[in-house]
């Protein structure tokens, strides 16, 4: 790719950051095929040691869902599940992870918070290109980091998928390449936690990356984090239907990309990103996929087609206070 | 019920799992790590097994092992420590991988899949004799096992009745027709536990010009027992297997890659008379005692194909049953059905009447591995698919068939073969020059429809697994040329409607359209390589080879578009 498209950068011998890392992640997928019995394994160091074997990160969507199922049907592990709502979660979402503990009989803690909401609306209402699902997911590994420490829980499962090998390398190594393919909403996003955030007392120990979550949570507590999809041969066509049958999921009238069970403020980010990238880490994921033969061209461009409108923005900001035209 | 079967640490790692006596998965580890012949712990298959049965890790009842590990051990030392000091490499090699893996199979259990549950281990040869006689469709039958060494056995002699199984007479090592076997083709420069297949095909180019020195080897007794001239081996002592005697016997060894000459051709046709010999022995000394119209092979030796048709041919039993992993790979599955059946006690529910074990793909695998290469291709209905397959095979092209689930057992039984036609005898040079690159001697199997078998070969009984090696009818030489060989004989296998509709269906369309019900049916794989697994691997193949089609599934792909 040539370096005049926004976040491409070309090695010496020409090659641009895009190809580097499908490269270096295929041979990375090659090399490491993991097993149910290596999860296994990592189980058996932890379970039955503490009041809980392990916490797993809800958002409701399927992929968080099927792991909780899993790690309580298969490998009948004690379960913290751990939510949080941002003011930004689905009904349906809720709905889901409700569902979920009562039918596996699992603890829960929903933790409902408005304090991301002044930082959203700064980034709304500055010229700021931070990315806010960037933000976000600082901030809800800081908080399941925290959480996991004020248990003395050992495993942090989340529902990350195979695909999604990207924010497993950020929880296994402290390793900042982790970013190259989205370098300049990194950029932006570490740009606005460092700068905009001075006159914003209540965000003085935000952290200013993923690295530092890790940093600080490496002090704190040892928790180690890992995804049971990682392992398991199913897909989520599989995963889905047991979810559904078991545990009465269902996935949310409107969500973007299609088929995806994300929250509201996710069409804002979605909407920003194209406005200043021309393009979201959706369309990255599934760039890779198109590369891997996952889905094709035509596919992934119909999941990516922009699917709410001004009126959804809109709705979604209001509960910031703010017009979400005003922003713009 | 749920009881893992386990066999490795020697060759051929597998792992199989029965629910409630049934075999629900089996597969082997070469399979899945791509290393042919595989030793190491089957982890690869013990996943698949597990994950396929619908059921979690810790829903394993009890997992049974294909041998007793401490008993084989003690056999290992002994045999070291009565050949010192030219036994030190060996003690050297071997010992570490016995103290780290092989004596402590419950901590390697724990430590690969965390495995605390119990642990049976079955005497080697009573999972052989369980892997045929309890999933046979007999209810009582004589039980003859042959193949290199377990604890001490070589070959045992046994009935099975019910769920009982008594092996009532054995040969111990360092007496053994499968180390003879193994060691001669070692001495004709192929590969032990890998190369037998080989000498059997020359064996057939040979004459039994070498039987004086044979005598000298091996001692066969009236009722089959036997004795070896240990002074002609060197097991333990060296790396290679036979002593300088040996070459003193037949003459310098063939080294790997060179010509044939006619001394190694009738040194493996002197082999292989002798072993036949010596199985249709003991085979009439187990009808004798036993009284039984029904017999149980296996161990390693019956792979043998033509030995196996000689034993059906020349006693008197009426049914033979064999499994399709007869060697060491299907030792897992009678360690599981032995703790089944005969150790808990449980009614025998299962019959083993075909060999589709292994993963299967989906669609969406398929088309991710297609797309993954750029390929084009187009998806038929069933029957199309059939049509353009036949039309191919017909017009002499080579055809990859990716279909169902992975065949257990060393042969592919069209699931994952190539498929050419019979019909013309240049099919087995070209499979040979553009995909195969083996030997020029080995010849080809014919598939064919079960119920016209009898129209081609002079069937005794089915062979679904390919463990049969019947003549071909004299007029029929002519017509399915690339499939007989030069004895006269064909490696066949009988194809059953119920068990694999889809090459059945093949076949029918086949018929026809030219009237003959056999096609060859080759293992999918290149040189060297184990059998393809997945639709990735099936993709590189015929990437990497001349193979003209390739259908995996309902997907089909070809090199050339003017046909």
């Amino acid at each position: 790719m040539p370096e005049s498209e926004p976040d491409i950068f070309l090695n010496k011998e020409g090659i641009c950051n895009i190809c580097l890392t499908y490269e270096h992640e295929k041979q990375d997928d090659n090399k490491e095929k993991l097993l149910e019995s290596d999860l296994l394994k990592i189980l058996d160091k932890y379970k039955g040691k503490k009041k809980y074997d392990c916490m797993v990160m809800c958002s409701g969507g399927k992929d968080s869902t099927s792991a909780l199922y899993f790690m309580k049907t298969r490998y009948n592990l004690n379960i913290l599940a751990f939510m949080f709502d941002h003011g930004f979660e689905t009904k349906e979402a809720i709905d889901n992870v409700r569902n979920a503990v009562d039918i596996l009989d699992v603890d829960f803690i929903l933790y409902k918070s408005s304090f991301m909401k002044p930082m959203f609306s700064k980034i709304l209402q500055t010229d700021s290109k931070a990315t806010l699902c960037h933000i976000c997911s600082i901030w809800y590994m800081d908080l399941a980091y925290d959480v996991a420490a004020r248990y003395d829980i050992p495993l942090i499962v989340a529902g990350w998928t195979k695909g999604q090998s990207q924010t497993k390398k950020a929880n296994t190594q402290s390793n900042k390449n982790h970013y190259t393919e989205f370098l300049l909403m990194s950029e932006a996003t570490e740009c606005f936690l460092n700068n905009q955030l001075k006159d914003m007392p209540q965000y003085k120990r935000f952290p200013k990356s993923m690295e530092e979550v890790l940093k600080r949570a490496k002090k704190r507590h040892k928790s180690l984090v890992i995804s049971p999809h990682w392992f398991l041969p199913y897909g989520p066509e599989e995963y889905v239907k047991i979810i559904k049958q078991e545990l009465g999921w269902k996935a949310p009238a409107l969500s973007y990309p299609k088929g995806s069970t994300n929250c509201l403020l996710n069409f804002i980010s979605v909407y920003n990103s194209i406005k200043h990238f021309g393009y979201t880490h959706y369309h990255v994921e599934a760039s890779k996929l198109i590369r891997k033969g996952v889905i094709s061209r035509e596919e992934a461009i119909e999941q990516l087609k922009q699917n709410f409108d001004f009126e959804t923005l809109n709705k979604v900001a209001s509960k910031m206070n703010i017009s979400f035209d005003d922003s713009l | 019920m749920n009881i893992l079967g386990l066999s490795c640490y020697y060759h051929d790692s597998a792992a199989c799992i029965i629910c409630d006596g049934v075999l629900v998965a089996a597969a082997q580890e070469e399979r899945f790590n791509r290393i042919k012949n595989s030793s190491d712990f089957p982890i690869n298959a013990i996943n698949f097994c597990v994950q396929q049965a619908g059921i979690s890790f810790d829903q394993i009842d009890y997992v049974a092992f294909y041998e007793k590990p401490f008993l084989k051990f003690s056999r290992v030392i002994l045999d070291i420590v009565s050949k010192f000091p030219f036994s030190y490499g060996s003690f050297i090699r071997n010992t570490p991988q016995w103290l780290q893996d092989r004596l402590i199979l419950p901590g390697v259990l724990k430590r690969e899949f965390a495995y605390k549950g119990d642990v049976l281990f079955i005497p080697h040869h009573h999972a052989h004799a369980a892997s045929t006689f309890f999933v046979s469709p007999f209810d009582e039958a004589a039980i003859l096992i042959n193949d290199g060494v377990g604890e001490y056995s070589t070959s045992s002699i046994g009935f099975g009745s019910g769920k009982n199984i008594d092996l009532q007479k054995q040969i111990n090592y360092p007496d053994s027709l499968g180390l003879l076997y193994s060691a001669i083709t070692t001495f004709l420069g192929f590969n032990a536990n890998s190369g037998e297949g080989t000498t059997m095909a020359l064996a057939s180019f040979g004459q039994v010009n070498y039987l004086e020195q044979f005598k000298k080897i091996i001692n066969i007794a009236p009722d089959g027992s036997y004795t070896l001239n240990q002074k002609y081996f060197s097991l333990n002592k060296r790396k290679r297997m036979y002593s300088k005697d040996l070459i003193t016997l037949l003459g310098a060894p063939r080294k790997f890659d060179t010509d044939y000459d006619q001394r190694h051709k009738d040194i493996a046709a002197t082999l292989q008379f002798v072993i036949e010999d010596c199985l249709i022995k003991q085979s009439k000394y187990a009808y004798n005692t036993f009284g039984s119209e029904n017999l149980c092979l296996a161990g390693g030796v019956f792979l043998n194909c033509v030995a196996n048709q000689k034993i059906l041919e020349q006693t008197k039993f009426k049914k033979i049953f064999i499994q399709p992993g007869a060697g060491d790979a299907g030792a897992s599955i009678g360690a599981a059905f032995f703790t089944y059946n005969s150790i808990l006690g449980n009614e025998r529910k299962f019959v083993m009447n075909h060999a589709y074990f292994g993963p299967e793909s989906t669609d969406k695998e398929i088309e991710i591995a297609l797309n993954a290469k750029s390929l084009k291709f187009n998806k038929y209905e069933e029957q199309t698919l059939l049509e353009i397959v036949t039309e191919r095979i017909i017009a002499k092209k080579t055809v990859g068939w990716f279909q169902g689930r992975l065949e257990f057992g060393p042969r592919a039984l069209g699931n994952r073969s190539i498929l050419a036609s019979a019909q013309d005898s240049v099919m087995t040079e070209i499979l040979n020059s553009r995909i195969k690159h083996r030997e020029w001697f080995r010849p080809f199997a014919p598939i064919v429809k079960k119920e016209k078998a009898n129209d081609y070969f002079k069937m005794l009984a089915d062979s679904p697994f390919m463990l049969l090696a019947p003549k071909v009818i004299e007029k029929m030489k002519t017509i399915i040329p690339a499939v007989t060989h030069i004895d006269g004989t064909a490696r066949t296998q009988t194809v059953d409607k119920e068990t694999n509709p889809l090459l059945w269906k093949l076949l029918d369309v086949h018929e026809k359209k030219t009237g003959i019900s056999v096609i060859i049916n080759t293992s999918f794989n290149l040189k060297a390589e184990p059998i393809v697994c997945k639709p990735a691997e099936a993709i590189i193949d015929y990437l990497n080879s001349e193979m003209d089609c390739l259908a995996l599934g309902n997907y089909f792909i070809e090199k050339h578009d003017e046909i």
